[in-house]
């Protein structure tokens, strides 16, 4: 009760607090800065050239993005590159919250090996990942090569360049942004809020239902964000695991920029993929922003 | 004991140290240096070995190699004309036509290399010189697989869902689609046959791949047993112990030259020039052409034989016999085929 008070209540926050923060807002000017420079500045660079009409960065106007809207190939292309998202965080998240909920049951002293195994797949190099679930998932594959000693299949399976073999590889490797801010919230719950749930005659999955799942919903989100933001730009995993018949956003910018050489065309697709994220990440957010309500409201 | 603890005032001190050292002057080069890009993997093996020494005993220049496919190469020097990263180009037919037109080639003056009397007067014009020449046929696994004989095999039943394909993004993949087309009744110019011929076949693919690393790694992995690719690769993948084959289709393999290139605006022309010598000199391309490397040779002075399998190229007569595409021709063409095979081999 009294975590709840400290968070949320805005008694707590005082007057006295709040004139060194305004000195303080200075030493972010560096940050700021920054983000102008190298963030801010390319990014209205990318503007301005999705606006030019030809690749030879003439003319101005709405072309490119007129092309872009005109082909229902791009479309599909967007969709489908939108939809590996949501697929890939709909796996993320229904492995995400059971790992979650051991993590937060297993002994203080294996929280910190746990912990450290979680974060692995950030450790490794992303082409390391992306060439070891080429072994896994290929013809002569550990998959295959185990069903088929189980005698389970005859014929090798088709796992690599499928959409469920690069969408079961980028869960894995998106699992840390998932399982972070989860575990985060996760640990932050108050445990007698469960033993309130069980005096009051909930059972176990009602608890979970009711009671957890609805409290970390702030992190599920948080994690949902991130790894759809990670899974939906993640050209590298995308064009080795997805391979040449899936085209996707990244890889459709890519060959645009580096083997056409159509800069406006490229920074369209940038832009419209930059767009469509933040339009998803928006909405996520007030979400959460909504969840966190229900949570200390 | 007590440790000494990490302040805030020891560690900005720290960091402003380390941020001198890198304001401070570097050690005194020799005469010079160049920044040179290469294509990773093999070529750029060889060149690290072979071709690095060299300049820097018979010139006296320091080379930066950087790894960098053709097309990366072009974009880094479009997305920086007046003050261009490296020296030279190193590109493929393909890429010499995009880098051309967009000027970023300046004009090479073949009397500034001494060696240029050694190569054949078609290996040079006023935009750059032949290095190398490479053959482009079918790689086959031959414990897998029966030996394909051309390019039609590729669409037999007998290897079906064993076939990687490519597709217009490299110049061995677009000349290879190109000799496709021509057997099913098209031309240079007429890819059309190609495609008709993909669509037919799509429900059988083995796999397709977008890029050239991407092709090596699938072989080797056993993804595939058929495709298309450079003998060179094919050399290098055996060479390492991968189960691979190079097949000269019976309709004619495709040779075409990779190209040194003087870049517009760099920093270090002349050193790009001794650079360029260099690679031409007798003895550069002798040990580039050695094994491992199999780097063929466009130096009279080093006939093809006996580094390269009598099956493969007798002489340089021989490989000017080879099917040639004009990329010139090709170029323009090359962008609505990308597209097109986007369009038509998506899922």
């Amino acid at each position: 009760m009294d975590r709840a008070l400290q968070q949320g209540d805005p008694a707590i926050a005082t007057p006295r607090a709040r004139a060194p923060r305004e000195r303080e807002g200075w030493l972010a000017l560096p940050l700021a800065l920054y983000f102008c420079l190298f963030f801010l500045a390319p990014l209205a660079l990318l503007a301005g050239i999705s606006l030019r009409t030809t690749p030879q960065l003439e003319g101005f106007g709405l072309v490119q993005y007129a092309k872009f809207a005109g082909d229902p190939f791009n479309w599909s292309v967007l969709w489908q590159t939108l939809l590996i998202g949501v697929k890939t965080v709909a796996l993320t998240a229904c492995i995400g919250i059971p790992l979650g909920l051991l993590f937060m049951d297993a002994p203080r002293r294996l929280q910190p090996i746990l912990l450290f195994i979680i974060v692995l797949p950030l450790l490794t190099s992303v082409v390391v990942r992306t060439f070891a679930w080429m072994v896994i998932l290929g013809r002569d594959g550990l998959v295959n090569n185990a069903l088929t000693a189980l005698g389970v299949i005859t014929a090798p399976l088709r796992l690599l360049h499928t959409e469920l073999g690069l969408v079961v590889s980028l869960s894995q490797i998106e699992m840390p942004l998932m399982l972070l801010p989860l575990i985060s919230v996760m640990s932050r719950l108050d445990p007698h809020l469960k033993d309130a749930s069980a005096a009051l005659g909930a059972g176990r999955w009602r608890t979970l239902f009711r009671v957890t799942l609805p409290l970390s919903l702030p992190g599920l989100l948080a994690g949902c964000l991130l790894v759809f933001a990670s899974s939906v730009t993640a050209f590298v995993s995308q064009t080795i695991i997805g391979g040449g018949r899936m085209i996707l956003m990244p890889f459709y910018l890519w060959q645009q920029a580096t083997t056409l050489f159509n800069w406006p065309f490229a920074a369209t697709i940038g832009m419209v993929l930059l767009v469509a994220v933040l339009a998803v990440v928006t909405t996520l957010n007030a979400l959460g922003r909504r969840s966190r309500a229900l949570v200390h409201g | 004991m007590s440790t000494p603890a990490l302040t805030r005032r020891t560690l900005l001190a720290g960091g402003a140290v380390l941020a001198t050292t890198t304001l401070l002057p570097r050690p005194a080069r020799a005469a010079g240096r160049i920044i040179a890009p290469v294509y990773p993997g093999p070529w750029e093996e060889a060149y690290r070995a072979v071709v690095l020494p060299a300049v820097k005993k018979t010139q006296d220049v320091d080379t930066v190699l950087t790894p960098l496919l053709a097309l990366d190469q072009v974009a880094k020097v479009k997305a920086s004309r007046s003050t261009p990263p490296f020296d030279v180009f190193l590109l493929d037919p393909g890429p010499v036509v995009v880098a051309a037109e967009d000027g970023l080639i300046d004009k090479f003056d073949p009397s500034r290399c001494k060696n240029i009397g050694n190569l054949q007067k078609s290996f040079y014009d006023d935009s750059g010189v032949a290095v190398a020449a490479q053959i482009v046929g079918i790689a086959y696994n031959p414990k897998k697989v029966e030996r394909p004989k051309g390019w039609k095999d590729l669409f037999d039943p007998k290897y079906y869902g064993k076939v990687g394909i490519s597709g217009f993004g490299t110049t061995f993949g677009t000349s290879s689609l190109i000799e496709i087309s021509k057997q099913y009744g098209g031309s240079m110019t007429n890819v059309d046959p190609a495609f008709e011929q993909l669509k037919k076949w799509l429900p059988h693919v083995g796999v397709i791949a977008q890029n050239p690393v991407a092709v090596n790694t699938l072989f080797q992995q056993g993804q595939m047993d058929v495709t298309y690719t450079n003998y060179q690769t094919v050399s290098t993948l055996k060479g390492r112990g991968v189960d691979i084959e190079f097949v000269k289709p019976d309709t004619g393999p495709i040779a075409f030259y990779t190209t040194l290139h003087v870049v517009k605006n760099a920093p270090n022309k002349d050193n790009a020039y001794k650079y360029i010598d260099t690679v031409l000199s007798t003895e550069v391309q002798a040990a580039l052409q050695k094994p491992p490397y199999n780097l063929l040779s466009v130096n009279k002075n080093v006939p093809l034989q006996p580094d390269m399998p009598t099956d493969l190229v007798k002489s340089h007569a021989e490989l000017a016999s080879f099917i040639h595409h004009d990329w010139r021709i090709i170029a323009p063409l090359r962008a609505g085929w990308i597209e097109r095979f986007n369009k038509e081999i998506r899922q």
